[in-house]
């Protein structure tokens, strides 16, 4: 083998600067994080929330959090995986499934605050761009949107929650250039076309088009859609009555999984270790003597 | 050409950051919250260059005046000739950091209040005055042997041995 001069040497080891943790992650953008957060000092110890949204392979996961020297605290959250609960099993991850879960959220946060009867929203989702107007009471609920590190381009199912979000009445500062159906060269919001995402019409329009041309991957790419009798006319009403059942109860529900097993916190010491031994040698040559007993 | 007397003049290292912290610094800066008539210490981050005090405010503590959007307003003694004179700087968050000078007297406070409760509640008199260390309680000097220590006469003839 040739000679190769060793890269990382004892030096390199020594003076390297190892990131943050969620930077080494590659989960947490800092720079976004630090202006996301920042209060102003003279607004003392007044929470600044923010809308997090995140994108599994198969779940969508929106928090209201806002930020603690000791950690962030979760206001209130919602999946897309209790959307099951709402009439919604399929499709957990597109865009109409992010609007629901945006919805969800928004509805779950003024419930929880007392302010649902005042901040109804945006009942009827049109695709439009709807800003909350403040009410004489009290003003709405504000958060500032935090994608993460996903790459913030038009039509990102992203902005699906985050129209989920301002339709249920929360204040978000936003604008419509990154909604699904805004064209760049028109510089206007297609109302339809965003309408359109919001119930699920591309889904539709694939199934179509799969239907017509290629049966079988129709067949295996729905094969879930078709297993519950989802057809592409029906998914339009489908979530309507989800939209529908979101916003009759959208109050968070504690599942009933018992609590996990608690591991041992402590290693036990030599002797307690030992003394373990000695008794389950006990108990087998007691289980031993008697088996010997009955063979004799 | 002479050195210069810019504001920033002799901070290469005062400024520099300290060896593997460079880089964004933790969310905890920013989200330490300051009170009017707190104490914060001064000390500058080189790594931010909006709200940086003089150098001559590094390591000095003083008493919050003033908070805005993202500076805290801090008074601090400077002597200028024969007087001090009380300056007030505004610094931004991120060259300050909350003070401990007063942690040991507050804890001092709630710990007097308890005893003297408790006191009270015995009827008894008691003083929470700190007082200094005293001197050291005499002692008997313990198991001391005598020896008696006396010069030997200089010896030429060994003490040269080995070379002269």
């Amino acid at each position: 083998m040739a000679f190769v001069k060793a890269q990382k040497t004892k030096a390199y080891f020594k003076r390297f600067q190892v990131p943050f943790k969620r930077r080494r992650e590659g989960k947490t953008d800092y720079r976004a994080r630090i202006r996301l957060t920042n209060q102003d000092k003279n607004k003392y110890n007044t929470p600044k929330y923010r809308f997090v949204v995140r994108f599994s392979n198969k779940d969508i996961t929106a928090q209201i959090i806002s930020a603690n020297i000791t950690g962030d605290m979760i206001l209130a959250s919602a999946y897309s995986h209790e959307l099951p609960r709402y009439g919604l099993e399929v499709g957990l991850t597109n865009y109409a499934a992010a609007y629901c879960t945006g919805l969800l959220l928004g509805r779950r946060v003024l419930k929880l605050l007392e302010m649902d009867d005042e901040y109804q929203g945006n009942v009827e989702a049109t695709g439009e761009d709807f800003s909350v107007e403040p009410t004489d009471t009290r003003r709405p609920f504000r958060a500032l949107l935090d994608v993460g590190l996903i790459r913030t381009t038009t039509g990102n199912n992203v902005f699906g929650a985050l129209k989920g979000a301002l339709d249920a009445g929360l204040d978000i500062p936003h604008s419509d250039k990154r909604f699904a159906g805004f064209s760049k060269d028109g510089k206007q919001l297609d109302a339809e076309v965003h309408r359109n995402y919001i119930y699920g019409g591309h889904v539709a329009a694939y199934m179509r088009i799969l239907m017509e041309d290629e049966p079988e991957k129709y067949q295996s790419h729905f094969s879930e859609y078709i297993k519950r009798g989802i057809e592409a006319d029906n998914i339009e009403s489908l979530y309507k009555k989800v939209h529908a059942a979101i916003r009759a109860d959208p109050s968070a529900k504690k599942s009933e999984k018992a609590p996990p097993k608690q591991h041992m916190r402590l290693k036990l010491t030599y002797e307690e270790r030992k003394a373990k031994l000695i008794d389950r040698l006990h108990t087998l040559n007691a289980a031993a003597g008697a088996d010997s007993k009955d063979e004799d | 050409m002479p050195a210069g007397h810019g504001v920033r003049s002799r901070t290469r290292d005062l400024f520099a950051r300290p060896f593997r912290k460079k880089g964004y610094i933790p969310l905890s800066t920013y989200l330490t919250t300051y009170k009017i008539g707190g104490y914060v210490d001064v000390k500058v981050n080189g790594a931010v260059h909006k709200g940086m005090p003089h150098k001559f405010y590094h390591g000095r503590t003083g008493r919050v005046w003033n908070v805005t959007k993202r500076a805290i307003g801090v008074e601090v003694n400077k002597q200028v000739g024969n007087r001090i004179i009380r300056k007030r700087i505004h610094v931004r968050v991120e060259h300050v950091q909350p003070s401990r000078c007063v942690e040991e007297f507050k804890l001092r406070k709630v710990k007097n209040d308890q005893l003297k409760a408790e006191a009270k509640a015995k009827g008894e008199v008691i003083s929470t005055k700190r007082q200094p260390k005293g001197p050291k309680p005499g002692f008997m000097v313990e198991g001391a042997t005598l020896e008696t220590v006396t010069p030997i006469p200089y010896d030429v003839v060994n003490d040269l041995k080995g070379g002269y």
